[in-house]
């Protein structure tokens, strides 16, 4: 029974972590209608440089930093390549993103190595802590309050501030955003860096949990794509859901099936396609168009 | 009958033909048949991609599937070659319109989206499922029988040079089969389907069904890659499944000008395969190349080699309808 409370757990803490990453995915996908591929890439990016930054900031200066990085790469990627792309062909920005992923990984190979490396958890949270009925991973619960900490955050930009009310708007209707005058170009902009400075963070937090490699984004990019069929294109509840459906299938699979824990979210995102094809949370989108 | 010599469909046929001649001594034959398998898999999926509209991003499922329909019709059905072969473009065919049911409905970024995940799921299933495929040392033991007709007489496969013109004969008839489906009314049709849905549909087309189609014809042609490629390689691996394998053919068609023009897939396979090959010798980060060429083909060549420099059919229509 408790390996079943620990694996419940773990599947809550993964799914929080992947929430976080497809919530940046979504975003981008929604306003900008491109996927990003390269979402994977920019989360081992947060990653690497929290690992290159701690031993000079420390802990909670890396936290902030690495993930703003990232987000100015975000914002450099969209200003430089992504916008020329904008209401053409779809499968030109996933083709670009997909060829920033292969740079980027290349990159990460060349600058930090091909080797895997381990970041420290943080002291005040190493080791594990008795939670009466099991032993759990102080770090781990840690990781799931921050990640819970960021959704809540975005949860409240979006709902709460007029910024949010023009970004959702934009994720249902780009050019009707346009049209009613405000500056489309910015929140496209804006959308793509803060994205990437979800997904860097994603990475910085889920660095002491898994060893650091090159191809590490891999694990976390397919996971969103179908956190996103799952839940439903545009709906901030459908990427939270969604990402605890895949965490919990994820982590509960390897109790039954171990070898299949990859597959899991597969057949789940097969079995939503038939009964609910726009997803869990989905409404009609112009993405269908 | 000169108009024939300089159709470009000639002159392809009539280069490979000769191409062993110059490229045999320098070792370079199975990387010749790998250009021609890629390039019977990039023009089908064309049919989808270039005519149809659709843009798969997960086309690396049929070829995989392929090559291991191959491997196991052989091993455990029939120690044949044609029986394996087309046993693949069936099984390929109907996993293509058994997904095909789900993805003709959708479109753009969505179909896109369901065609990368639906590739990661077979890849996992190839490569989790060590007792049929071989899981992660993929199966092995892939052979080149001998070609039997009815019994009659054989013709050996095995050596380099009899599969290269076995290779080249069905690339031969593969080009002549899509150059008439993309002819023929049902090409019409794709094509119309991609300009504009909803006209299409007002006109009496089931775009649903013509979509449906057009992905299971690329999926046969994806299967009949692949198992060609399993022969190549004697073996079948779950590789090309994955995902960031799935860009290659994509860039294929993309380079060398698919989406314009018939022809472009062709040029496409010869120049991707040549630059990897190429670059990959020079420096082991050819990724980084691979990526960056990409982004730079998106941005300053987005209709290709043969587009760029406007041969064949214009897209002037489409740019109109962009800007507005």
């Amino acid at each position: 029974m408790a390996e079943f409370y620990s694996q419940v757990f773990n599947g809550l803490v993964l799914g929080l972590l992947f929430g976080v990453m497809a919530l940046g995915f979504m975003l981008i996908l929604g306003v900008m209608e491109v996927i990003n591929f390269s979402h994977g890439a920019l989360f081992a990016l947060g990653a690497y440089f929290a690992l290159s930054l701690q031993p000079y900031l420390g802990y909670w200066a890396s936290l902030i930093i690495a993930p703003l990085l990232v987000g100015v790469i975000g914002l450099f990627i969209e200003w430089s390549a992504v916008r020329r792309i904008y209401g053409k062909d779809p499968l030109l920005g996933l083709l670009m993103t997909f060829g920033m992923a292969m740079a980027f990984e290349e990159i990460i190979r060349i600058v930090w190595g091909k080797i895997g490396y381990s970041i420290a958890a943080p002291k005040f949270v190493a080791g594990p802590i008795d939670l009466g009925f099991i032993f759990y991973s102080k770090y781990r619960l840690f990781l799931a309050a921050l990640a819970f900490m960021l959704l809540a955050l975005v949860w409240i930009f979006l709902e709460k501030t007029p910024y949010g009310a023009i970004i959702k708007a934009g994720v249902s209707d780009s050019e009707m955003v346009l049209a009613l005058g405000k500056n489309l170009r910015r929140i496209r902009t804006v959308v793509f860096g803060l994205g990437a400075a979800l997904a860097g963070i994603a990475g910085v937090i889920a660095g002491p949990m898994w060893s650091l490699k090159p191809t590490m984004g891999w694990e976390v990019l397919m996971p969103s794509f179908v956190i996103v069929v799952i839940g439903g294109i545009g709906s901030f509840w459908g990427a939270v859901i969604g990402g605890l459906i895949v965490g919990l299938s994820k982590s509960l699979s390897i109790l039954v099936w171990p070898r299949m824990s990859e597959l899991a979210m597969y057949f789940i995102m097969a079995i939503v396609l038939v009964v609910r094809p726009r997803g869990i949370m989905g409404e009609k989108s112009l993405l269908e168009q | 009958m000169v108009r024939y010599f300089r159709h470009p469909m000639f002159i392809t046929f009539a280069v490979f033909l000769i191409l062993p001649a110059f490229i045999m001594k320098l070792g370079f034959m199975s990387l010749a048949i790998e250009v021609m398998i890629w390039v019977i898999f990039a023009m089908g999926f064309n049919i989808l991609l270039g005519y149809t509209g659709l843009p798969s991003f997960g086309h690396g499922l049929f070829f995989g599937t392929g090559a291991y329909m191959c491997g196991l019709i052989q091993q455990h059905i029939i120690a044949g070659t044609w029986i394996p072969i087309l046993g693949s473009m069936l099984f390929c065919g109907m996993i293509a319109s058994i997904v095909g049911l789900f993805l003709a409905k959708k479109r753009g970024i969505y179909f896109a989206l369901l065609t990368i995940a639906l590739t990661q799921m077979f890849f996992f299933i190839a490569f989790q499922w060590d007792a049929v495929t071989g899981g992660e040392n993929g199966l092995m033991g892939i052979e080149r029988y001998a070609l039997t007709f009815f019994g009659l007489f054989s013709i050996p496969i095995e050596g380099i040079l009899s599969y290269y013109y076995f290779v080249f004969v069905i690339l031969m008839v593969s080009l002549i089969l899509l150059w008439k489906i993309v002819h023929s009314p049902l090409g019409t049709v794709l094509y119309a389907t991609k300009q504009n849905e909803v006209r299409a549909k007002y006109l009496g087309y089931n775009a649903v069904l013509y979509k449906w189609i057009a992905l299971v014809i690329s999926g046969i042609f994806a299967g009949l890659a692949g198992a060609l490629y399993a022969m190549l390689q004697h073996g079948a691996f779950a590789n090309p499944m994955h995902w960031t394998k799935s860009g290659d053919v994509v860039m294929m068609v993309l380079i060398g000008g698919g989406l314009t023009n018939f022809f472009g897939p062709i040029l496409g396979a010869v120049i991707f395969i040549a630059l990897r090959d190429i670059i990959s010798s020079i420096t082991e980060h050819w990724y980084i190349f691979y990526g960056l060429l990409i982004v730079f083909v998106i941005i300053f060549l987005p209709e290709g080699i043969l587009g760029y420099f406007r041969v064949g059919q214009t897209s002037g229509r489409e740019e109109v309808l962009e800007e507005v």
